[in-house]
């Protein structure tokens, strides 16, 4: 992609700084064509990030004279550190990541090597793959809800078919994030599967022939030439992942309101219930805002090893 | 001695090569199956007596999978009762508005990234791309009291205004209108033609492929959106699909066939239109993954 040293030369010498007059106007063109982007992000991405933030000092009070907002420095972070609902929330949400992120990354590594082909019947397998991708969280939450039914499921039904006994699923509180999770691999590996399928289609062939040739086996091939140069995508899947599983919503609010006995709670369903249900928007933002400084975190440290990959190529 | 080892060694790797094709078989076929009958259950059901969905699965019997007697009783009730219709095109505006206006507000920032040359362009671009990787949820609170001081909770613009900027698109044009090479361009400047005419006549041309990977992407974010249609509307005439088949399966929770038929349309539309793109949509979201 970069431009080789001759090409690069000849773009200098047509720099438009070295014709005074085209750098300002084209300067100009440039904010000008920027501006209705920005503006949307401005106002709707970033403006949010920082009015979180500001909102979370603030308390609202309910008096006889009306609802008023006052300022409260950080009282609402106080009332969560002393509050063992929240303390559970971050529990769950943590559980929730350390174990579905990396099985999500696993698992759409072992989907992509299993569709890896040019053949025209594995292109046919792959679009049969590729049906969650078009199918939406709420959508596939309501159907897996019907799926796991512990009365009349489909899958107690087929449980029940093969003479094992029926599962609580969703209804109990051990089974109940392993329901999400199932929800969340069935809706995410195919689209994360896309990402290391392209990075493993990139692998030059002769490079793993040459392996072969070399004596390496299967595995060694895997190991040793495969995954170090899948570091990029599945970089990528790691961190894209990670920050949408540290706000899943939908599931926790069609199938499961949070529970069983707050098994389920996580961190954003906590935030929509304390602001939406209980009129918190204060407690609510605190929330939001510890959920954003993890997720700017998280995106923070995929620029520095993504930028430090790239140099290292 | 020798040559009967050997033949040993060769009939027990035949079977068990034959073993273990027949095992990798099975799991293709499981893989395929797990992500294909859920959806696949729901368009027979959706076709199914309410009382036959039941009794097929007690005990479970392949009629589940195969309608015997297909009704389309779960639809009617759909459009008429529930006014699944003006569901339906609530959110076919939405999406399409917004994928109209995103178009071009995304489009236009991506060519002055890829073409022109300005102070501040780094910092905007890492701002255009941490916007993209912050996820809509995480937004959705503070989002709700601005939308909500702006005065436009409950009404089409609260659902179509927040999504039009979207940093992935800027970022899917950018990398596309980089590949075509600037002196073009830069020549075309000379010879006194306006930015704005380069940009319609030499690159909105060549960008089909951008345009439907990009198009696709906010569609797809729109027709599949639900925290946000949740909190941000509450009148029946701005319902949206997703919020629908919520409101459905809440207040109608054993009318099973009714809710795989809303099921099966609100996957229909997005599935219709990926299905035969699916070769942009996924070079579009690729490049944002591993080109980066």
């Amino acid at each position: 992609m970069a431009a080789s040293p001759p090409e690069r030369r000849h773009r200098q010498q047509l720099r438009p700084g070295s014709r005074p007059g085209l750098l300002r106007g084209d300067e100009r063109a440039a904010y000008l064509l920027l501006l209705p982007a920005f503006l949307g992000l401005a106002l709707f991405r970033v403006y949010p990030i920082l009015a979180a933030a500001a909102g979370s000092l603030y308390r609202q009070i309910f008096s006889a004279t009306g609802p008023s907002t006052v300022f409260v420095g950080l009282g609402n972070f106080a009332v969560l550190l002393h509050d063992p609902v929240f303390w559970h929330a971050l529990w769950v949400t943590l559980k929730l990541n350390v174990i579905l992120n990396p099985m999500q990354v696993v698992l759409a590594l072992l989907l992509a090597l299993m569709v890896d082909g040019r053949s025209r019947a594995m292109g046919a397998y792959r679009v049969l793959l590729l049906v969650p991708i078009g199918v939406s969280l709420p959508v596939a939450t309501i159907l897996w809800r019907l799926m796991l039914d512990p009365n009349s499921g489909f899958v107690n039904a087929l449980l029940g078919f093969v003479g094992l006994p029926h599962q609580p699923f969703y209804t109990s509180s051990g089974q109940a994030l392993w329901s999400i999770m199932l929800i969340a691999n069935w809706k995410g590996l195919s689209y994360w599967m896309v990402f290391v399928l392209a990075g493993l289609q990139s692998i030059p062939g002769e490079l793993l022939e040459a392996a072969a040739i070399d004596g390496a086996s299967g595995l060694q091939r895997l190991f040793r030439v495969t995954l170090p140069l899948l570091r990029r995508p599945l970089t990528f899947v790691l961190v894209a992942d990670t920050v949408i599983n540290f706000v899943m919503f939908v599931p926790m609010y069609l199938l499961t309101r949070g529970g069983p006995s707050g098994s389920t709670n996580v961190l954003m369903y906590q935030a929509y219930k304390v602001g939406f249900a209980f009129g918190d928007m204060g407690g609510a933002l605190a929330i939001v805002t510890v959920l954003l400084a993890i997720i700017l975190a998280v995106v923070a440290v995929q620029f520095r090893l993504l930028e430090a990959g790239r140099q290292a190529w | 001695m020798v040559s009967g080892r050997s033949g040993r060694t060769v009939g027990a790797r035949r079977a068990g090569r034959w073993l273990g094709r027949a095992g990798l078989a099975v799991a293709y076929a499981a893989v395929a199956l797990f992500f294909v009958v859920p959806l696949w259950w729901a368009l027979a059901g959706s076709l199914t007596p309410l009382d036959r969905v039941f009794a097929h699965l007690a005990p479970f019997d392949l009629r589940a999978l195969w309608p015997a007697h297909p009704t389309l009783e779960a639809y009617r009730q759909l459009f008429g009762r529930h006014a699944f219709a003006r569901v339906l095109l609530n959110t076919a505006f939405v999406a399409l508005a917004t994928v109209a206006t995103g178009l071009v507000v995304n489009g236009l920032a991506g060519f002055a990234f890829a073409v022109l040359r300005f102070r501040g362009k780094r910092v905007l671009f890492v701002i255009a791309l941490v916007s993209a990787m912050v996820p809509a949820e995480a937004l959705a609170i503070p989002l709700f009291q601005l939308v909500g001081q702006l005065g436009l909770l409950d009404s089409y613009a609260a659902l179509i205004a927040p999504a039009v900027s979207n940093g992935m698109a800027v970022f899917l044009f950018r990398q596309f209108f980089a590949e075509i090479p600037v002196e073009i361009s830069e020549a075309a400047r000379i010879d006194g033609a306006s930015w704005l005419t380069i940009l319609l006549r030499l690159y909105v041309p060549l960008s089909l492929p951008v345009t439907i990977a990009a198009g696709l992407l906010l569609f797809v974010f729109q027709w599949e959106s639900f925290l946000w249609p949740l909190i941000a509307v509450h009148s029946q005439r701005y319902t949206v699909i997703q919020i629908a088949l919520s409101n459905l399966q809440q207040q109608h929770s054993t009318q099973w066939t009714q809710i795989f038929a809303a099921s099966t349309l609100a996957s229909l539309v997005p599935l219709l239109l990926l299905l035969p793109l699916q070769r942009f949509y996924v070079q579009g979201i690729v490049s944002s993954g591993v080109k980066g």
